[in-house]
């Protein structure tokens, strides 16, 4: 798989604070990959500085196998902090501007603005838009040109449920369509829901980086539940390779091997003379890997 | 370099403030010298009866004069330049310029091909001005005169407007930037070039930035009063020149180091 960004041994610091320590790691093609942190973590500071508009102290890196860094952001689409344009001017001639600098995508900015429920308000000035308006025309403006690779900081930031909902679905649909994506977010049910890869960053360490999958792969919890609890309690307990057990709302989360498969437990039951009314594989979610990583 | 004056041309053809701030200049630097052309405006408070300065708009020595109220009225474009490079801040949108594609060295090369521009922007209007003057007080066989003032008016432009450029970078904020510039501009200066004349024989305190193109385009009655006395001048006017594009170059280096070595 080839990589679309390299970032090697990357250090910056603002004063005392040292906002990232040593930061490395890749980001694969056709990857949705999550830069998640808590405030303050440094991902901001790690999408500005491979967007040029900060400077590091030391470390290197690497666009697109080596394009030069100018020509590969006028490949790429970003959405960096806050939506930036022209408060005086409208929707239809700020994307002119970001269109001109990147040299292509003039022609694309009614296809845009109409993927981001825009259209209606494209001759609306910019200081009129709510906030969560002027999010939607900065990831407009990033979709200028069809960009293969796209980076978005916090890209649901002042929105509502909908629109929330709207964007993870146009992220998740630019992936299907083959795009790479970085994502920076503090939200991580949002990383969870959209995200292939992984970054985790705590007061600008790396705390881990991989596949969420693998990340996350031996906390798996398979979630199980019958009539007669007290009897599947004592009988799942005894099952080899079952670790922990713990009774949750009438139903048990079973802590297992990562061999262990919801069809071995069903069989298992089964073979105990106890049929299962709910068995589901549930992931550990995020949130509980998140936390535990970043109040280590 | 098209492209670059072309996209600086989108974002300030849509700006009100800038069609305000160029506006009053087109309108005030014409009506201005009307009215002392005309004699309702008295420059001397009408109290000697003599008026030279109106007598001062035939092709000889209009370009000296207008040079000379131009070198007033300049201030209003370059509050415009400081207006223009500090938005960018303020909008965030220096950043996204970098994230949409420009070097740094674009967006700052950007911003001085503006300055370039508007430096010869008010050269021509000088000289669209002073034909209308001339030939309003004077014979078209008389033109184009003296005209080597309206050199120094594009010399004075570029420097007033790259050391607004200048301030804009150093400082960030229009408010903050514009009154830095008064400052300067009004007091800071004059007091640093009186004390420096003061303190040696030779008046180096001419040399100061913004001075250096002022020396160029003296107020007309001084001009007027030195044809009938004999001055000798310590600095020419060639060297006023050679130092004013000299601080226009310490200026571009200034705000080019800035500008590539820091955060945005």
């Amino acid at each position: 798989m080839e990589t679309i960004l390299s970032i090697n041994s990357i250090s910056k610091s603002y004063g005392p604070i040292q906002a990232l320590k040593n930061v490395s790691f890749n980001v694969p093609q056709g990857s949705v990959f999550g830069i998640l942190g808590p405030n303050g973590s440094g991902k901001t500071t790690m999408l500005g500085i491979i967007l040029d508009v900060l400077k590091a102290d030391a470390g290197t890196y690497q666009w697109l196998g080596g394009t030069p860094n100018a020509e590969a952001r006028r490949s790429i689409g970003s959405l960096l902090e806050t939506p930036n344009f022209y408060h005086y001017m409208t929707a239809w001639d700020n994307l002119e501007i970001a269109a001109a600098i990147k040299q292509h995508g003039k022609d694309d900015r009614q296809a845009v603005l109409e993927k981001t429920g825009l259209w209606q308000r494209k001759s609306s000035k910019f200081k009129t838009f709510s906030l969560g308006m002027k999010q939607r025309l900065a990831i407009a403006s990033t979709l200028l040109g069809n960009p293969d690779v796209l980076v978005f900081d916090e890209p649901t930031n002042g929105l509502d449920p909908a629109g929330i909902a709207e964007i993870r679905e146009l992220i998740m649909q630019l992936n299907r369509e083959g795009k790479t994506i970085i994502m920076a977010s503090h939200l991580l049910d949002e990383v969870e829901k959209v995200c292939t890869h992984v970054a985790i960053l705590k007061r600008g360490d790396l705390l881990l980086s991989g596949k969420v999958d693998e990340v996350l792969v031996s906390e798996d919890q398979v979630e199980v539940s019958a009539t007669d609890i007290p009897a599947l309690l004592s009988i799942i307990s005894a099952m080899p390779g079952i670790h922990n057990v713990k009774q949750i709302n009438g139903a048990l989360q079973l802590n297992c091997d990562s061999h262990i498969t919801p069809a071995q437990v069903n069989e298992y039951c089964m073979q105990n003379g106890i049929a299962l009314s709910h068995l589901a594989l549930r992931k550990k979610s995020l949130e509980t890997k998140f936390m535990e990583l970043t109040n280590k | 370099m098209n492209n670059l004056l072309s996209i600086e041309w989108m974002k300030v053809k849509k700006y009100p403030t800038f069609w305000i701030m160029a506006g009053m200049f087109a309108f005030l630097l014409p009506l201005w010298n009307y009215g002392i052309n005309k004699g309702f405006l008295k420059m001397d408070g009408g109290k000697s009866g003599i008026d030279l300065i109106d007598k001062a708009y035939n092709f000889n020595n209009v370009w000296g004069n207008l040079g000379w109220w131009t070198s007033v009225f300049v201030v209003f474009i370059s509050v415009l330049v400081i207006i223009l490079a500090t938005n960018e801040y303020s909008f965030r949108t220096n950043r996204q310029n970098i994230i949409d594609g420009w070097t740094r060295l674009q967006a700052l090369h950007a911003k001085w091909l503006m300055v370039f521009a508007l430096a010869a922007g008010t050269t021509i209007y000088v000289f669209i001005t002073g034909v209308i003057f001339g030939i309003a007080n004077d014979t078209i066989s008389n033109f184009p005169g003296d005209i080597t003032s309206l050199f120094y008016v594009f010399i004075l432009s570029l420097n007033y407007y790259g050391f607004a450029l200048l301030i804009a970078y150093l400082f960030k904020r229009s408010g903050i930037g514009i009154g830095i510039f008064f400052l300067y501009h009004m007091i800071i200066e004059n007091l640093a070039r009186s004390f420096i004349n003061w303190r040696f024989d030779y008046p180096a305190g001419d040399l100061l930035p913004l001075q250096a193109s002022d020396e160029l385009l003296p107020f007309p009655l001084v001009e007027i009063a030195k044809s009938f006395v004999q001055t000798e001048e310590k600095i020419t006017a060639t060297t006023f020149v050679a130092v004013s594009l000299a601080w226009v170059a310490v200026y571009y280096i200034i705000s080019r180091f800035r500008l590539l070595k820091t955060d945005w």
